[in-house]
């Protein structure tokens, strides 16, 4: 007897059920990192450079030593293990030994016994310092003559992609055009800063609470700088708020420093981040360069492209090297053209290391792509949304790299259902008193999970334990960080058991009950936990459904909410348990989920990057001040392709979040070094979208199912940021002609370039 | 925060307990400031002196010619008040531009002049209102103008332990527009703002006070600009002239905030838009 794992219609996939760690999140039950004690806890402070680049003499606490509740110093020299972050290029210590590179950098550690305490020491150490010659530009850095502070050439990674002749193409297209594009940094701004409490026992081992999307990156740090073996360290997540990319890879430093002072006193010892050194040391979006050229022939058909980009990864390379391949798999956006040449690099700065965040290296590139689509079709004279629909792929098409999109591609759809829904082809640009309205249009496409680059990490487990009152515990590796994944995943689970929503329990994740399932990030965990509690479940179903038949006496049941029917008979999922527990069943299972494989190749820039991709269309309609140049984005119509939707309605606030994020990224957020110097490390000075900014949302799912998907989901989580920036940039110049390729698009440049250029307005 | 934070409930209970406390102290009354401060490590104190419940800094009350406000008082009720709608039109109307709801409920007008910020919106009001400051030490009272207790950015003329005890503006009907442009939709500290306290009748100007933030060392008084409006009619020409002149009458710079050609061109557009709004 095969259990078949029935289609539609579905219990619990495709409802909006209500969020299931909503109630003790809004009631203020769920317990965060700060909110954790242990007793003889002891409270560490990070002693900061201030400078871009030192070399470090002496640290004295001579004067810190007076301070009540003082406990000591930590430095480099404390470390048992390795001082090397185990983090892609590895080229980070844990704490700097002879040379600091960047302001904020954390030199040592104070602790106390109070965290007031270790604040006030942390003030009171002296640094004997040599300030060193620093470099802050990246195009200067990767000069032959600048200042050297990573390699030969300060460029941390460089990847070519190269498909056909594009300069040759190039130069016989009837259009071309060249545009050069800036974007600044973003800052995650998750309610909660960083934090993380290491707790030591008796016997040497340590039991990390991190506020964390990756747990198991937290491991591989933690061990590495105690010289503790894997099973020897335990890494619990605590409720975390918010990580937009924030909480990849920066937790392990901060967990890392937490578990150096711990191994060192014998001691629990908490490490919670202000707000102001949050901004100075924790990861950024990465600043970018691009140049990007198109050709186009007389028909409209893109025949070439052409692009160098650069990110500005700051003083260490963290993840630089992999959001930079993301950004070039994806750099010609999502067209079909048979000659493109990508050239993109990662280099070296002496400022804060940028690394994970939304969309992940993406947005500045698709910034500065469709920015220059639009622009192509201005030159070539045809509607832009029309002429993305001629060169768009489609099932069939092959990206830059040569994959072939052989399933779910609902891109035209959805660019034609914003058309639609936005009366693109009406609309053309209005005129209100002192304000001008106009629509932009950009499109773009998101590889869903880890791709080619990634693919050693891309695999997940899930461990499923059904009680003898058809309770049903779950441990997985991915983490819920706000995104939703506990309710999708729980969903999941109670849909494959046919079990009562209510009974499931996922746990927080515990490095030790579950395998390493990789990173929460690159909207991987729909697919990839979904898919490894799937397979947990399986043979779980098969014995709960043969049970439950015998119990009704039927080899035919049907099943639905939690019950079991065969007629007018009806038999609870707690019911069915109990008697598999009598009959002695198996009621545990692990499920392991890996993502399959992909071909791409660094050597040539060709194969498969990723297993599936997602797809969005926006047009942003944006009201322009013509005396201040303030811009309001009045409404963004949205639609997306992002397989099944498991909970349609945490995938709506996923859309709702990510139009916002990308919208003050686009308008405002603006970061500003001078200097070698972070100007604005703050809230009061580093405007960020609030609820007055949200504009109005019109958001449309078409959902083609990904086979290899959970219920042929696939994921959404940071493609509604990515292309929102170039479509309020496409708005912008429709509506004043104006071609802003600067991110964020601050008034004070529009009225500069105003100034300098014609302006105009096309009116209906 | 500080080893110390001593409560007190009336100037007399403050003045006598002075003597005893801490020399390095700051006077606490919403907080807004001085607890950003105290975060971005800008300022630390060995002692805070809560103010915010002494009861003479938190009444608004009125005489035949003055009202009076008290600084204690929090910027969200003065945003309710009606003595304050109906003889301080400037303020009322600063209110819902000043920062966000919550840090509203904690703000103090007292806090906001003692801060000395280039851009403080509740300045700009009183200052257009033409209020007095009343300050007091040790009992002894003085009144002088808002703006000559400022000195420079996040710099007062406050002697050591004067008190800001609150503002008298003078009842006059007049009409009032307060304007900002922020960097997003709400919730923002200024890049220019003004305010422009105008009795016009029929167009022509009978008297006017133009004031501005963000665009000088403190809030700023458009003398040349006031002067050039008053006793005209509110012709397209003398908007345009005015709109010339305090663009140059301001000072302002750059910075992470704005542009200094930005900041100046904007004067004029929000006094253009100030005065078709109060007209």
């Amino acid at each position: 007897m095969k259990i078949e794992m029935k289609k539609t219609p579905f219990s619990f996939v495709g409802k909006s059920v209500r969020r299931v760690d909503a109630l003790d999140k809004a009631a203020g039950i769920s317990k965060y990192g700060s909110d954790l004690s242990f007793p003889n806890m002891l409270y560490a402070c990070a002693f900061r450079s201030l400078k871009p680049r030192i070399k470090i003499k002496n640290l004295s606490d001579e004067k810190a030593k007076k301070i009540r509740g003082y406990v000591g110093l930590i430095t480099c020299k404390d470390i048992r293990g390795k001082n090397r972050w185990p983090l892609v290029m590895e080229d980070y210590p844990f704490l700097p030994e002879r040379e600091s590179r960047f302001a904020g950098e954390t030199i040592a550690l104070v602790l106390a016994k109070d965290r007031k305490a270790a604040k006030k020491a942390a003030s009171m150490l002296k640094l004997e310092h040599e300030e060193l010659p620093f470099v802050d530009d990246p195009l200067k850095s990767m000069e032959k003559g600048s200042v050297k502070i990573f390699g030969r050439n300060n460029v941390f990674s460089k990847y070519v992609i190269k498909k056909g002749e594009a300069l040759k193409s190039l130069e016989r297209c009837k259009y071309k055009i060249k545009g050069e594009f800036e974007t600044n940094y973003q800052v995650h701004s998750y309610l909660e800063t960083q934090v993380a409490t290491a707790v030591p026992a008796s016997d040497g081992s340590m039991t990390i609470y991190s506020s964390t999307q990756c747990p198991f990156y937290v491991l591989d740090a933690v061990c590495a700088v105690t010289g503790l073996s894997n099973h020897r360290v335990k890494v619990i997540q605590t409720v975390t708020g918010g990580g937009f990319g924030g909480k990849e890879d920066m937790p392990a430093l901060v967990a890392a420093h937490a578990a150096i002072c711990a191994q060192k006193t014998g001691k629990p010892v908490r490490l919670s981040y202000e707000r102001k050194e949050d901004f100075m040391s924790m990861s950024k979006r990465h600043p970018s360069y691009s140049s990007v050229m198109y050709g186009a022939d007389e028909s409209g058909r893109i025949r070439a492209c052409v692009i160098k980009y650069v990110l500005d990864s700051g003083a260490y390379s963290t993840l630089s090297p992999i959001v930079l391949w993301r950004g070039s798999v994806h750099a010609a956006g999502p067209y079909d053209i048979e000659n493109v040449l990508i050239e993109t690099y990662a280099v070296a700065t002496n400022k804060v290391p940028c690394g994970a965040f939304r969309g992940f290296g993406q947005p500045q590139i698709c910034f500065a792509q469709e920015s220059l689509i639009d622009d192509l079709a201005d030159k070539i004279g045809m509607d832009p949304v029309e002429f993305r629909l001629k060169n768009i792929i489609r099932k069939g098409s092959r990206t830059v790299t040569g994959q072939k999109i052989d399933e779910s591609c609902g891109l035209s759809e959805i660019v034609n259902i914003v058309r639609k829904k936005s009366a693109w082809d009406r609309f053309g640009v209005k005129r209100e008193g002192e304000k001008i309205i106009a629509l932009g249009f950009a499109n773009t496409y998101y590889g869903v999970g880890l791709g080619a680059k990634g693919r050693f990490l891309d695999r997940a487990g899930a461990y499923i334990n059904i009680y003898k009152d058809g309770s049903v515990s779950v441990n997985v590796g991915n983490t819920e960080m706000g995104q939703g994944a506990l309710t999708v995943l729980t969903q999941i689970c109670a849909e494959t058991l046919n079990c009562p929503l209510e009974n499931v329990h996922i746990h927080e994740v515990d490095t030790s009950k579950v395998p390493d399932s990789g990173p929460t990030v690159a909207s991987r965990t729909t697919i990839m936990s979904g898919n490894a509690i799937m397979e947990a479940a399986r043979p779980l179903r098969e014995r709960i459904f043969k049970t439950a038949m015998e119990i009704l006496g039927s080899d035919k049941v049907s099943a639905s909410g939690g019950f079991f029917f065969v007629g007018k008979k009806r038999i609870s999922f707690a019911q069915v348990v109990k008697e598999c527990w009598a009959r002695r069943l198996k009621m545990s299972e692990q499920g392991w989920y890996t993502a399959p494989k992909t071909s791409f190749s660094e050597k040539n820039g060709k194969g498969d990057s990723y297993v599936v991709y997602s797809y969005s269309a926006n047009a942003a309609l944006v009201e322009i001040d013509i005396k201040t140049f303030e811009m309001k984005i009045r409404k963004v119509f949205a639609a997306y392709d992002v397989g099944k939707l498991i909970n349609p309605r945490l995938a709506l606030a996923q859309a709702h979040g990510g139009i916002l994020q990308g919208a003050g990224w686009a308008l405002f957020e603006n970061l500003v070094y001078k200097d070698g110097i972070m100007l604005n490390p703050g809230f009061a000075d580093y405007a960020l979208a609030t609820s007055a900014d949200m504009p109005e949302y019109a958001v449309s799912f078409v959902e083609k199912e990904y086979t290899d998907g959970p219920y042929n989901a696939k994921g959404i989580g940071e493609l509604p940021l990515i292309a929102v920036a170039p479509a309020v940039r496409n708005a912008v110049k429709n509506a004043l002609g104006l071609r802003l390729n600067k991110i964020p698009m601050l008034p004070e440049n529009v009225w500069s370039m105003s100034k300098n250029k014609k302006c105009f307005c096309r009116e209906n | 925060m500080p080893e110390v934070i001593e409560k007190f409930y009336s100037l007399k209970e403050l003045w006598k307990k002075l003597p005893k406390l801490p020399v390095d102290r700051k006077y606490l009354a919403g907080g807004t400031d001085l607890i950003v401060g105290y975060n971005l490590g800008i300022s630390s104190n060995e002692c805070y002196l809560d103010i915010s419940d002494i009861r003479e800094l938190n009444l608004v009350r009125e005489n035949k010619k003055q009202v009076f406000i008290g600084a204690g008082v929090k910027l969200a009720e003065l945003g309710k008040n009606s003595l304050i709608k109906r003889w301080v039109p400037a303020l009322y109307d600063c209110v819902p531009h000043f920062a966000s709801s919550s840090l509203r409920n904690m703000a103090t007008l007292g806090g906001n002049l003692a801060n000395a910020s280039p851009s403080a919106d509740g300045v700009c009001a009183l200052a257009a209102s033409r209020a007095w400051v009343l300050l007091n030490l040790y009992g002894k009272r003085e009144s002088k103008p808002v703006l000559s207790v400022l000195k420079g950015p996040k710099k007062n003329a406050l002697k050591k332990d004067q008190i800001i005890e609150g503002f008298i503006v003078p009842k006059k009907r007049h009409k009032a527009v307060f304007l900002k442009l922020i960097s997003r939709a709400k919730f923002g500290i200024g890049k220019v703002g003004i305010c422009v306290c105008a009795d016009i009748e029929k167009k022509f100007v009978k008297d006017i006070n133009v004031v501005l933030s963000s665009v000088a060392p403190t809030v700023f008084e458009a003398k040349k600009t006031s002067s050039i409006l008053k006793y005209s009619y509110l012709t397209a020409k003398i908007v345009e002239k005015a709109s010339e002149t305090i663009r140059t009458e301001v000072s302002p710079i750059s910075d992470i905030r704005s542009a200094q050609d930005y900041r100046r061109e904007m004067c004029g557009v929000l006094l253009e838009r100030a005065l078709r709004y109060i007209a």
